[in-house]
């Protein structure tokens, strides 16, 4: 590990190097020049940065990259072999066995198909509903913000209690006061991660509403008058006035709320724990990593979600743009 | 119907759309505070009914009961400090690291800053969320994670933001150069201006970095839960308060008003930093927004 490290970090120096050199012959050749002090003093100030920034940052992202090829085992740290494709055949494997990675494929879909409209929808309609000049409007807005001071963990198992399956869990208490009988909601195999859905989008809207409002107010006025003066009613004002004026917001939104559902983990893990019906993509590349210290594995997951992820992320910005 | 019939009872509707949905969003907020007041006796007693989301009313003298016992007997508070200690060591870093890089970048000519330009644009367009198995690996040979590395290993990686060193790059790039000429002809080195002259004059930036960072690190639960051992009998604990709430609810016999009262007891703080840093939250969407 030593040793690659060591390699990469002469790589990087390389590349670096390199780029010191065409800016030194630019330099030359219009007669500009660089103050060896200032080249001293910027290195020392950025080298704590430097350093963890290689360490921390870089570093994961390449070994994840090349960990993905090989069958690094994490208790033979020392002992690291290359492997070419196997780690991803073992995992066209599991998914054509529909193995647990199957199943996480098929959690996180849902919980990405679910979590990303509904809570950027929520949290547009709550901005359009609170950003009017009204009385008491303030406190509605901090109600909906509530959830999201509490964290992931809280959220996780606060609903836990509720979604509890006793007869005295509060939404089988409300279920049942319309003669339902109660049901145990986490475990059931297709209801679940709907349950998780719903309780990620209560805690998580209240922030997107937040900047959809600051994006709201940068709208000007003089649009909605122009717009009230030519005859347009209100759902013609939000398509033709509003809808273009939150544009930057709203692709900002978008990608934001889909990167961060694509990772889903902490919900699953304190609900349910390692579910076929919840496991999601991140938690299948945690339990594999982690619990069973496959790295090799886990990073050949990770990667092809870090490129699923990029891809889908790129193509929302190209797509949701366009129009600019 | 007039005009002004019209106007009051589309306000009046409005006003009760508005609460209907704020019950929705808080009413299971309320229950965790109702229920952190609650003994088993009590809490039992309420349950199957809308008294569930009413405080212990019937047995006052036990309402503080479940917080005495989280914070004598299960000593949550000891998670508290470490998660503020841990905050405040990685505020404290991250301005200052992040900080010093981004006035380089933003100030400073030297050979070579294209290709820091280019990996700061690389890492903040690229999605790198999944690598935390390798930076674990990482950790786990470079600090060998025995008890005190294991601090380590919490506090350096949150240390660097990419994010960060971008946004106060653009920061600074808006500081006039006046300031810091002036402050070079009285003599004032490189370190003295960052800390006399740009710092200060970035306090509302710095006052977002610091802000998203203690909300970043009081709410992170897995990382820290990986890294950190468990406490032995008699030991100060390591984990920060989201850890520990995985190990306060396996407690034998943990009454369910108790685990409430932990989940008020960890909410707290987070509350106090939004209504107390309000402004500049809205101030890092308004930065966020900058970004794409």
């Amino acid at each position: 590990m030593l040793t690659s490290t060591i390699a990469i970090f002469v790589v990087l120096c390389l590349i670096f190097f390199a780029f010191v050199l065409k800016d030194v012959l630019l330099a030359k050749r219009r007669h500009k020049k660089y103050r060896l002090s200032t080249c001293a003093s910027a290195l020392l100030m950025g080298s704590p940065a430097i350093v963890l920034g290689f360490l921390f940052v870089l570093l994961p992202i390449v070994y994840s990259l090349a960990y993905a090829f090989t069958d690094f085992y994490l208790l033979r740290p020392n002992n690291i072999k290359f492997n070419s494709f196997e780690n991803f055949k073992l995992m066209f494997e599991e998914i054509g066995q529909k193995g647990d990675l199957f199943n996480a494929i098929k959690n996180t879909f849902t919980f990405v198909i679910g979590v990303v409209p509904l809570q950027i929808g929520l949290a547009l309609a709550l901005a359009i509903f609170v950003n009017r000049q009204k009385r008491g409007v303030g406190i509605f807005k901090v109600c909906y913000f509530a959830p999201v001071v509490i964290s992931l963990t809280v959220t996780s198992y606060l609903w836990l209690e509720i979604l509890s399956p006793a007869e005295t869990g509060i939404l089988n208490m409300i279920l049942g006061w319309f003669g339902a009988a109660p049901k145990d909601f986490l475990r059931d195999p297709d209801g679940a991660m709907w349950w998780i859905v719903l309780l990620s989008a209560w805690q998580g809207c209240g922030y997107q509403m937040l900047i959809f409002l600051s994006g709201l107010t940068n709208v000007r006025k003089e649009l909605y008058e122009a717009a009230s003066l030519d005859g347009a009613n209100a759902w013609q004002q939000f398509i033709h006035v509003t809808c273009p004026g939150l544009r930057s917001t709203f692709v900002y939104v978008v990608v934001t709320v889909f990167i961060g559902a694509c990772r889903v983990m902490t919900q699953p893990m304190l609900m349910t724990g390692y579910q076929s019906h919840t496991v999601t993509l991140s938690y299948y590349m945690y339990v594999q990593g982690y619990n069973y210290r496959w790295v090799g594995y886990s990073s050949a997951v990770a990667l092809m979600m870090t490129i699923v992820i990029g891809t889908i992320t790129y193509l929302q910005r190209r797509f949701l743009r366009e129009k600019d | 119907m007039n005009r002004a019939h019209k106007k009051t009872i589309l306000s009046a509707a409005y006003y009760v759309g508005g609460t209907v949905i704020a019950l929705l969003f808080l009413f299971p907020l309320v229950y965790m505070l109702a229920t952190s007041t609650k003994t088993e006796s009590v809490y039992a007693a309420d349950a199957g009914s809308l008294a569930m989301f009413l405080p212990n009313f019937k047995d006052l003298s036990t309402a503080f009961d479940n917080y005495k016992t989280i914070f004598t007997a299960y000593g949550i508070w000891r998670y508290a400090v470490n998660s503020v200690v841990y905050a405040a060591v990685v505020i404290v870093l991250n301005v200052l690291i992040n900080g010093l890089a981004a006035y380089v970048m933003a100030k400073f000519d030297f050979p070579g800053k294209g290709f820091f330009n280019f990996i700061i644009m690389f890492l903040i367009v690229v999605p790198v969320e999944t690598s935390i198995i390798p930076l674990y690996s990482i950790v786990k040979v470079l600090l060998g994670l025995k008890q005190t590395a294991s601090v380590l290993a919490v506090i350096l990686p949150s240390s660097i933001s990419i994010f960060n060193i971008f946004l106060l790059m653009q920061f600074f790039e808006g500081i006039p150069k006046e300031y810091e000429e002036a402050a070079r002809i009285d003599g004032a080195g490189n370190l003295r201006i960052f800390f006399s002259i740009v710092l200060p004059l970035s306090k509302p930036i710095i006052a977002t970095v610091a802000t998203f960072c203690f909300i970043g690190v009081w709410n992170d639960y897995l990382w820290p839960t990986m890294v950190l051992p468990y406490a032995e009998e008699g030991e100060w604990p390591l984990y920060p308060i989201q850890s520990a709430l995985t190990s306060i609810k396996s407690i034998q016999g943990i009454t369910t008003g108790e685990v409430m009262a932990s989940l008020v007891v960890t909410s707290i703080p987070i509350f106090v930093v939004y209504v107390a840093a309000q402004k500049y939250i809205v101030q890092g969407f308004g930065t966020a927004g900058l970004k794409m």
